[in-house]
């Protein structure tokens, strides 16, 4: 997509096999560079930290959970925005984790859309 | 000597020397006389006037003072013809003269005895008082004028005499009459000392058995005296051991000044009472019980003391006070009060934990009147009810009854009451009342909490359940929903991108098949194969999840009525599913009567035989439902409930439905709904139900 830059690098962590390889055809389709993990762990051990602009994150995965990779790395400095991602319909979620610092969390299923919405929030200058 | 007849002068020379001899003779009478008797008088006198002049009657009276009959003598010349006794010449005399010797004549001539004699009368004192002097002679010249001279002098030295006599005699008299009282009085004062003594003994007696100390203790503490079992009690050997020590030294320190105290207001005249300790010789502390008084001894004041030993008393009276304390402390912790009913009288003994518990006047009687009016109103029949059958003789019994007090508050009692026949055959009922109220609340607070956990348990969990669910059905949703986006876009590219088109169709599918895949889980979850089958009674299973339920179902004020039919078959089944069945009923029963004010929350719980099987009916006078909602009930996630998940209905039915029987719910006639599930009772296994559809 032409309108897209196409330097921008998203990526995406989940446990759902499903989410990880619907999501970044998706993406792409929107002319993002995306790259995904299954866990929280494999993403700080990948050593693309720097790279990503915007992460799309799970909430409840095994090991380390969505919200506590959000404050490893902004404990380690980085600012990163975040769009979490759950299947978990909680209405108390949200405000919980938009308090702690995520530029947006969807509920799946969500429309492309408010996935565009929330990484357009996300990154501004994209 | 007055006038003397001179006839002739020698004649008279010798008259008068004789008459002067006779006189000096008779004055010197009163000498012979001094302490002598009337009688020695009267003799001397008749003697003397016998030699003096020729007589031929002599008579004399004497009155003596001191005794009543006079002393009468006489004396008459030989030939003298008279009555030998003196007091009959006397009287025979006094014939003569006349009674009244103050009238007698100087000189009577009259016939006494056989001869004419000249009388003179000489009255004795100057009325004859003393005594009368009557000489006579045959002489008709009697008496010469010497004759009465000698007659006058010699009577009146009779007179002085007797007067001395008399002194004498009343000296003597006096003498004796104070000898006789000096007598008496020794006598009397014999008879007295002899008395004290007797009456000293008795006391000394009364002193030395009795079992009471007694003691006389000077001003400064010494004892001066005590009885034997007052140095019994102080622990000496014998009374003389102690006499002499200082009674202080005997009495406990700590009372010591206490006791001065009363002893020097004894000592100063005042009676009193007091109670102290001794220490004994041997160390033995003793409580002693003292009555004492002032006593004079020696000229000063000392105590007169009588104590006795009251230390086992004490003893004995501190046990009982201790043990009564124990008892009324232990009512009063354990807040349970205890009674004796004389049901003949009505005498009602109740213990101090009781007026407490019942909030009464102690310093009234208690009656069954003042009991009846603490019950609470609508338990009074009831209690009235409960006296009858005891005061006929009912025995023992054990009763429950709530207490309005007067601030409004109810009270919860237990009462345990035991029948007994006391000494007279009389019925008594003894027995203890327990507040309970706190433990009461306790219970209900508790029930009411295990309720609400009950409730959150239950909503939380189907809560969780339905989030379980949702998350699972929402991760292939998300992959469908991304796919079929990135389907659309690839398509609508230029050129269509077709192989990635067909790529994510293909996994669109494959995730919706994951979907499908979710659901059947779950429905594996709810009708899960591992079911026991048993023989189940379903009155008993009735019973058991209303018994379960009674504290939530209370807390909801609802009332369960149970009609079940009797000898119903068993129907082969899992117990638990059915119960979880009929508890699911019940509750919805009971929450669709929530905010019913109108009328009584009942849910009746009826089972019958029905067809084969046995039905199950659950009845409420809820909100209901409309007849079009019927079988909506029934379906997943239906709900009317702000809480509920809509699951309970429908996972009942598949229950039942797993037991070959079926679930349906109609409206009534009236306000709420009925529930009704049929198990088919014939011995079948429920494994086979599936085969035998087709």
């Amino acid at each position: 997509m032409a309108e897209v830059s196409p330097r921008l690098l998203v990526t995406v962590i989940d446990d759902d096999e499903s989410v990880r390889e619907s999501l970044p055809d998706l993406l792409r389709e929107f002319g993002y560079v995306v790259e995904t993990f299954a866990s929280s762990e494999e993403f700080l051990a990948s050593g693309d930290l720097g790279g990503t602009r915007c992460l799309i994150l799970d909430v409840a995965m095994p090991g380390m959970s969505g919200p506590e990779l959000h404050q490893e790395l902004r404990r380690r400095g980085g600012a990163i925005p975040v769009v979490f991602i759950t299947a978990h319909n909680d209405a108390t979620v949200r405000p919980r984790l938009l308090a702690l610092g995520a530029v947006d969390c969807l509920f799946k299923p969500f429309s492309e859309g408010a996935l565009l919405a929330a990484i357009h929030a996300a990154v501004p200058a994209a | 000597m007055h006038i003397v007849e001179l006839e002739h002068p020698a004649a008279e020379i010798t008259q008068l020397h004789r008459c002067l001899h006779d006189l000096l003779g008779l004055l010197a009478l009163p000498a012979s006389w001094v302490g002598a008797k009337p009688a020695v008088i009267g003799g001397t006198l008749l003697d003397a006037l016998k030699g003096l002049m020729a007589l031929d009657l002599a008579f004399v009276r004497l009155n003596h003072p001191s005794s009543k009959s006079p002393v009468e003598m006489a004396w008459a010349a030989p030939g003298q013809l008279l009555p030998p006794r003196a007091h009959t010449i006397g009287t025979m005399l006094e014939l003569q003269l006349g009674e009244d010797p103050r009238l007698w004549p100087p000189v009577v001539r009259a016939p006494v005895g056989s001869q004419e004699l000249s009388l003179v009368a000489l009255p004795i004192g100057l009325q004859g008082e003393l005594g009368v002097l009557i000489a006579g002679s045959t002489r008709p010249d009697f008496p010469s004028q010497t004759e009465r001279l000698l007659l006058t002098v010699a009577k009146n030295q009779a007179v002085m005499a007797l007067q001395d006599a008399h002194l004498v005699a009343e000296h003597r008299r006096l003498a004796e009459t104070l000898e006789l009282r000096a007598a008496q009085r020794t006598a009397e004062l014999a008879v007295a000392n002899e008395k004290r003594r007797q009456s000293e003994a008795i006391f000394r007696g009364i002193v030395d058995t009795t079992p009471e100390c007694v003691k006389l203790i000077a001003r400064d503490g010494t004892i001066l005296l005590v009885n034997a079992a007052g140095a019994a009690m102080g622990g000496a050997p014998s009374a003389e051991a102690v006499t002499g020590a200082n009674f202080f030294d005997f009495v406990a320190p700590e009372d010591r000044p206490r006791f001065r105290e009363f002893h020097e207001r004894v000592c100063a005249g005042h009676r009193g009472l007091l109670e102290y300790t001794i220490v004994t010789l041997q160390g033995e502390r003793r409580r002693m019980e003292a009555h004492a008084t002032p006593m004079l001894h020696h000229g000063s004041t000392v105590l007169l003391g009588v104590s006795r030993d009251v230390t086992e008393r004490r003893q004995s009276e501190e046990r009982l006070r201790r043990s009564e304390a124990f008892l009324a402390e232990a009512q009063r912790v354990s807040l349970t009060g205890s009674f004796l009913w004389r049901v003949a009288t009505d005498e009602i003994t109740w213990s101090e934990q009781l007026y407490r518990i019942f909030e009464l006047d102690p310093a009234l009687p208690v009656t069954l009147e003042r009991i009846e009016a603490r019950v609470h109103p609508e338990d009074r029949p009831l209690f009235g009810e409960r006296i009858g059958r005891a005061r006929s003789g009912g025995g023992d019994f054990d009763a429950e009854y709530r207490l309005l007090v007067p601030d409004g508050s109810v009270k919860h009692l237990h009462v345990l009451a035991h029948a007994a026949r006391h000494g007279g055959g009389g019925l008594e009922y003894f027995g203890t009342v327990q507040d309970v109220s706190e433990r009461r609340r306790t219970q209900e607070a508790l029930d009411q909490v295990r309720s609400e956990l009950a409730h959150v348990t239950r909503v939380t969990s189907l809560g969780a359940l339905a989030a379980s669910i949702a998350h699972e059905v929402n991760q292939p949703l998300a992959g469908i929903v991304t796919n079929a986006s990135t389907c659309l876009r690839m398509l609508a590219a230029d050129p269509p991108n077709l192989d990635g088109a067909r790529e994510t169709a293909r996994r669109t599918i494959r995730d919706g098949h994951r979907a499908s895949d979710v659901v059947t889980r779950l429905r594996g979850l709810f009708g899960k194969t591992s079911v026991g089958t048993e023989p189940v009674d379903l009155n008993e299973a009735a019973r058991e999840v209303v018994a379960l339920s009674a504290g939530e179902l209370q807390r909801a004020r609802v009332v369960v009525r149970q009609e079940l039919a009797e000898n119903l078959p068993t129907v082969l089944g899992d117990r638990v599913q059915l119960q979880q069945v009929i508890l699911n009923l019940l509750l919805n029963a009971a929450d669709a009567m929530d905010g019913v004010e109108d009328r009584p929350r009942l849910v009746t719980v009826t089972t019958a035989r029905d067809d084969g099987g046995v039905r199950l009916m659950v009845q409420d006078v809820g909100m209901g439902f409309g007849r079009e909602d019927a079988e909506r009930l029934f379906q997943p996630f239906y709900t009317t409930k702000p809480e509920g998940m809509g699951m309970g209905l429908s996972v009942s039915r598949s229950i039942v439905e797993w037991h070959r029987g079926r679930l349906r719910a109609t409206p009534n006639q009236g306000p709420g709904a009925t529930f009704a599930f049929t198990i088919p009772s014939e011995p079948a296994a429920p494994e086979h139900a599936g085969d035998t559809k087709v």
